[in-house]
Order: structure tokens, then sequence, then C-alpha cells
């Protein structure tokens, strides 16, 4: 810590002045839970009686959990499939529409639909696509196509299932990328691709020594964010395809639904508690260098 | 390096015709200033060499190679920019080699060229700095790095020293100066300040409206100038202009009376005859400079005294001092120097040497002299 001077510390306190009743309240409201599910994962929890401390147990049977190991898996998968393709996308269509043509603005406006559509009719809509005897998927994938004989349930299937569940996050969550992205472009100095293209540079080099390094952060917080929102995702997954099990899916039906088993649900969210706590540090630490 | 050679070169934007058919020769090795008033298509035209805008019409060459379809990448040029365009993520040494590399230097090479140019422009401190943490003056000292370490046909400068105090403005010229007698590149330069075209150019173009008004040595414009505009425009202060009339007798300014100098007494012959040898009114160019306070000229064969001019205004400047005076209808500036110790609202003679006296066309602007 740099010795401050009389100013700089006054500024420091009234900063802490400002956030203090913010952080009180987001104390109160996240911690609490946080800790109480801490606390519940160390026990045998009863739906009627009393809680049976059963110490490091519910750690013991997941990590002994097959299903958990698949879970993880598809978590992965998820993450993956959908941080690369909501980002890749967002940057492709910012890109495109950064140029100029005839009817950019309605583009620039149309493509930020399925952002602002609401989950529920649209999930509706993708899963009557998919059906197995009316749905578009299959019509073409068999009948024009003739790609294979059998008509699938794409949805209710867990390994192809989850590919569909990528899909539509990718396509409703790509505007946001594209939006951040797009305005971080208008921003970026037309000089700098001119001094580019003297220095010898055509449209990859420019893009790959200007636009890139402009776009790092912006595409970096856009990784983090979708990271965080898709790790927690639960409403899209279950009602699209209840078959796709990521974590969140899974602490669901271990906790409500067959055997109840709110003990071992609680330790699932710790788990994965942890896991984005460590993940984020490491990002914020070495990829956006805070 | 290479000669430039622009062709009846013309840019519209949209139905905005700013450059208006540009015809203009920068030799090999020559540095050539483009001057002129804000939005005069300096810059456009600058920018239509180094490609980053399309040419509407004519053409342009660089050595014998016409490129109006070349993008800039492979013209070979180098450039630096009024705001710099310094790459922010990039240190001040990759910012300057970034060009080098891209032209596949080998290392040894670029290292060479680095070490000089840092050398020549005072960098080797600031080597890994981004150029977020340099001072202006600093940055623009990057970005002729950057241009200079190329092995480039021709220099372009848009207004490089524009955002630059007085004194940093006053060293760069010299650097840009330097710069230029050690390794004799093309360079055209854009400015719209005068005195940088006098100081650094080998031959300056002097730009309004889209148009070519001049082109010539600086000297030859300062002394010769072919029109009111480029009389005003280059020199400082600006050259007197001041009402008068001509005729058979000579050029009538207010009670005084100048003869035609031999030189230009043909000129002044035929602009009578053209208007059926009736007086006709005339534009009367005197700089500043040219004045003499008679107390101190030697007198020439062709130098005239303007007796008991009224000073109205007296601005010492240390070893100049500006006055202003009325003379005829008009006021005008002289600026004599440390001797003349005059008051204001006293009297002064001021003698000159009609040499330097133009003499315009009213309506057409045309210096007479260059006329015949
Ligand atoms: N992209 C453009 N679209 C339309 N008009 C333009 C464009 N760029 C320049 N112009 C016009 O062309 C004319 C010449 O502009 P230019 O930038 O060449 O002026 P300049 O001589 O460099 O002036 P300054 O000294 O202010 O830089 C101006 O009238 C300007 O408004
Ligand atoms: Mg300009």
């Amino acid at each position: 810590m740099k010795p401050q001077t009389v100013l700089e510390r006054a500024e420091n306190r009234f900063g802490w002045q400002l956030v203090a009743p913010s952080l009180g309240v987001i104390g109160l409201l996240i911690l609490y839970p946080i800790l109480y599910n801490v606390y519940l994962s160390f026990f045998d929890v009863q739906l009627v009686g009393d809680n049976v401390f059963v110490g490091l147990e519910n750690y013991q049977r997941l990590l002994t959990d097959s299903a958990f190991y698949d879970s993880l898996t598809t978590t992965a998968i998820y993450l993956l499939g959908t941080v690369a393709g909501t980002t890749l996308l967002g940057l492709g269509a910012a890109l495109l529409l950064n140029q100029d043509f005839p009817g950019r603005n309605v583009v620039r406006g149309l493509i930020l639909l399925p952002y602002f559509a609401p989950v529920i009719s649209v999930v509706f809509g993708w899963q009557f696509i998919f059906d197995p005897v009316n749905g578009v998927y299959n019509y073409m994938v068999v009948e024009v196509f003739n790609l294979t004989d059998e008509r699938m349930n794409v949805i209710r299937d867990p390994d192809l299932g989850v590919i569909v569940v990528i899909v539509f996050d990718i396509w409703k969550h790509f505007p946001i990328a594209y939006l951040l992205i797009l305005s971080k472009l208008q921003s970026i100095n037309t000089d700098l691709y001119e001094a580019a293209a003297i220095d010898g540079h055509g449209p990859w080099g420019r893009f790959w020594h200007v636009t890139l390094p402009e776009l790092y952060f912006v595409l970096g917080t856009i990784v983090i964010l979708r990271f965080i929102w898709n790790l927690n995702k639960f409403e899209e997954v279950f009602l699209l395809a209840p078959n796709v099990q990521t974590l969140p899916i899974f602490t669901y039906y271990t906790a409500f639904t067959g055997v109840i088993d709110q003990g071992l649900a609680a330790s699932v969210s710790v788990i994965q508690f942890v896991l984005l706590c460590g993940l984020i540090w490491f990002y914020v630490k070495k990829v956006l260098k805070w | 390096m290479a000669s430039v050679t622009l062709e009846n070169v013309i840019k519209r934007y949209g139905d905005l015709q700013a450059v208006h058919g540009v015809d203009l020769e920068i030799r090999d090795g020559e540095f050539m200033v483009l001057v002129g008033p804000s939005g005069c298509g300096k810059s456009t035209t600058l920018r239509m060499i180094a490609g980053l805008e399309a040419i509407s019409e004519g053409t342009c060459r660089i050595g014998d190679r016409v490129v109006n379809d070349v993008p800039p990448q492979r013209r070979n040029i180098a450039m630096v920019f009024q705001n710099y365009a310094l790459y922010p993520h990039k240190s001040v040494r990759e910012n300057i080699v970034f060009g080098l590399k891209r032209a596949k230097t080998e290392p040894a090479e670029i290292h060479k060229r680095l070490a000089e140019a840092a050398r020549m422009l005072r960098l080797e401190p600031y080597l890994d700095r981004k150029p977020a943490a340099l001072s202006g003056g600093q940055r623009q000292r990057v970005a002729m790095g950057r241009a200079i370490v190329r092995d480039a046909d021709v220099f372009l400068f848009d207004e490089p020293l524009s955002n630059l105090d007085a004194k940093l403005r006053h060293d760069m010229r010299t650097e840009i100066r330097r710069i230029h007698k050690n390794y004799g590149t093309t360079s055209i330069y854009v400015t719209h300040d005068q005195v940088e075209a006098m100081t650094l150019a080998d031959r300056v173009v002097v730009m309004r409206d889209g148009w070519i008004e001049q082109v010539g040595r600086p000297m030859d414009i300062y002394l010769h100038p072919a029109n009111l505009f480029t009389a005003t425009f280059i020199g400082a202060p600006s050259m007197n202009i001041l009402d008068g009339t001509l005729d058979a007798d000579g050029v009538h300014l207010g009670s005084h009376t100048l003869p035609v100098p031999p030189a230009k007494q043909a000129v002044a012959a035929a602009a009578l005859e053209a208007g059926g040898g009736r007086a006709r009114p005339i534009k009367i160019g005197i700089r500043p400079d040219f004045f003499e306070d008679c107390a101190f000229a030697t007198m020439g064969p062709n130098s005239v005294r303007l007796d008991g001019l009224r000073v109205e205004i007296v601005e010492p400047l240390g070893f100049d001092r500006e006055i202003t005076f009325h003379i005829g209808e008009s006021s005008a500036m002289a600026r004599l120097d440390l001797r003349s110790d005059i008051a204001e609202d006293s009297t002064i003679d001021l003698c000159v040497d009609l040499e330097r006296v133009h003499f315009f066309d009213p309506d057409s602007g045309k210096n007479l002299e260059l006329v015949a």
C-alpha cells in the first residue's frame, strides 16, 4: 500500500460510506443462503424432524456417484459450447453489422429479437421444431435429405439433447455478445486501421493487430459473464430438455424428486459454488489481469 | 524512393466535389508541402496518394506505377498522422518496428534501424512504455519513428505538428528537416501553417477550395505571389492590400502617387488599354516587411517615399516593432526595427522599393506582373 494523502484517505472513506448500505443488504441476501447451504451440506436433511449431522458423508457419496460425474461432464460440454458459441457468433454478427450496407439498421434491430423473447414461449417453439412426429427437424433430416431412416426424439436423448440446448442458448444469447462487441467496435479509432494499412497489413492483419487487441477486454468480459450465467442456468435447460442434467438440474432432481436428499443437493451446490469461485478467480487474475 | 505524379485528380463525396482536378509532380527526393486554409482539400489529396481515399477521377502514380487501384498496404508508403494513431496496446518499440516486421525484415536489420531511429528521435528511454504513458511531443516522435524506420518510397505527413506547443513545434520542424536531409525520401507534408510551409519545403503547393492556387519554391511564392490569395496567405504578418487607381501617370494611393516600375509598364499599359484608357481601380500589395523608415533607408533606383503617414498603433516586439498607419482610405501595417522609436498619433515617412510592390487585378485577383 502506497502512503496516502489526507485527500486520498478522505476519498476512500467516502467510497466506503457509499457502498456500506448495499454491502449490508447484499451480505444478508446472499451470504446467509450461501452459509446456510454450506451448513446443510454437512447434514442428512429430514423433511420432518431434526437434521442429523453426517460430517463429510454427503461429499463422499457424491464423489463416488457416477451420475454426479456425468453431470459434471454435461456441464463442461454445455459451458464450452455455449460460451464459445455465443462469443464467436456475437463477434461475427458485430463485425458484419459494423460494415455499411443498405438496411443495416433494420438488421441491427432484428438481431436482438431472440434476446427479448420470453423463454417460456420460445422453448415451446423449439420443442415443436424437434418434435419426433410433426417437427420440422425430423422432416428435413428424414424426408428431405434422407440422412437417416429413423425419426429421433432428439430433445429427450440426454446426449443429443445437450446439443439442442447449446444451440438454443447460442441463438438466444448471442445478441448480448453482439451488442457489447458492436459498441466497442464503433469506438475504435479509424486512424488505427489506416495506420495498420500503411504499415502493410491487409484486412486480416488489421483485424488481428487492431480489432482483436481492442476487443480483448470486452471479449473477456463476455466470456466470464456467460460462464457465470450458464453455470447457474436452470430454466432454459430444464424447460427445453429435462433429460440434460447440468449441475443445477442434477441438484434439483436430487433435492426435490425421488429420494429427496437435500443434504446431498446442498453439497452439489457447494461444489458448484467453489468451482465457480475458483474459475472466476483464475480468469480475473490471469486473463483479464485486473 | 520515387516520384509522385497526380494527373487531373478529382475527389467527389457524393455531390460535393472536394478536389477539383489536381495536376502535380513531386520529384524524387523532393520535400513538397501542401498548404492552405482549413477545408481546402489538402488532407483529401494526401489521403488519395496514400490510398486511404478512393480517387474519383484522374491518375495517381508513384514512380512509374499507376496506384489508383492499389490498396495502401501495397503502395510502400509511410505516413505520420495528425493524431499520431499509435497502437495503444503495443509498446513504443513494437509500434516503431511494426511495419518492418510485416515486411519480414531481418531481425538484425530491424534492431539496427530501431536503434538508429530511437537515437535520432531521443526515444531510447521510452522504448518499453505504452503510448498512453507518453507526452504529446514524445508520441509525435514515435509516430515519426514508425515512418522513418521503414524503407518507404514516400513519406506522407498530415499536419503532424498541429497538436504541439510553439516551442516543440519549432524543434520538431528542425528534426523533420534533419531527417529529410539524412534519408532524402520523397516527402509530402500537409499543413495549414505557412511558417511550416516556408521553412520545410523544397516546393510549396498553395491550395484553396479544392484548387491549386500556386506551386513554387517558398521564396518564389513569397516574393512573387500569383494572386491575392497566395499573397495574403503566405508571409506573416500578412501582405497589406490597398485600394488604388491606375491611370497614365501611375498608381494613386490616397494623396500619394507611385510610378509604375519599368518591369511592369507593359502590363499596366495593356490593362489601361483594355479599359479604353480610363483610370481603373487596382489592388496594391505591399508586405509589412518591405516598408522602411526613410530615416534609415538606403534609397535604390526604384525606391519611393510615402511622406507624412499618420501612425495609429505601435506594437514593440523586441527587435521588431509593428506599426499600423493610415494611407489613403485604408490602414496598413509596417514592420520596422527598434531604431524607429516613434509615438502613436505622430507621423512617419516610409520608403518602399517599387520592385517589391505588387499590383493585382481587382476582379480576377491575378498579380499583374505574372499576367504578362
Ligand atoms: N468523408 C467525407 N465526406 C464528405 N465530405 C468530406 C469528407 N471528407 C472531407 N470532406 C470535405 O472535403 C473538403 C476537404 O477536406 P480536407 O479534409 O481535405 O480539408 P483539409 O484541407 O485537410 O482541412 P484541414 O486543414 O481542416 O484538415 C472539406 O470541405 C470537407 O468537408
Ligand atoms: Mg486535414
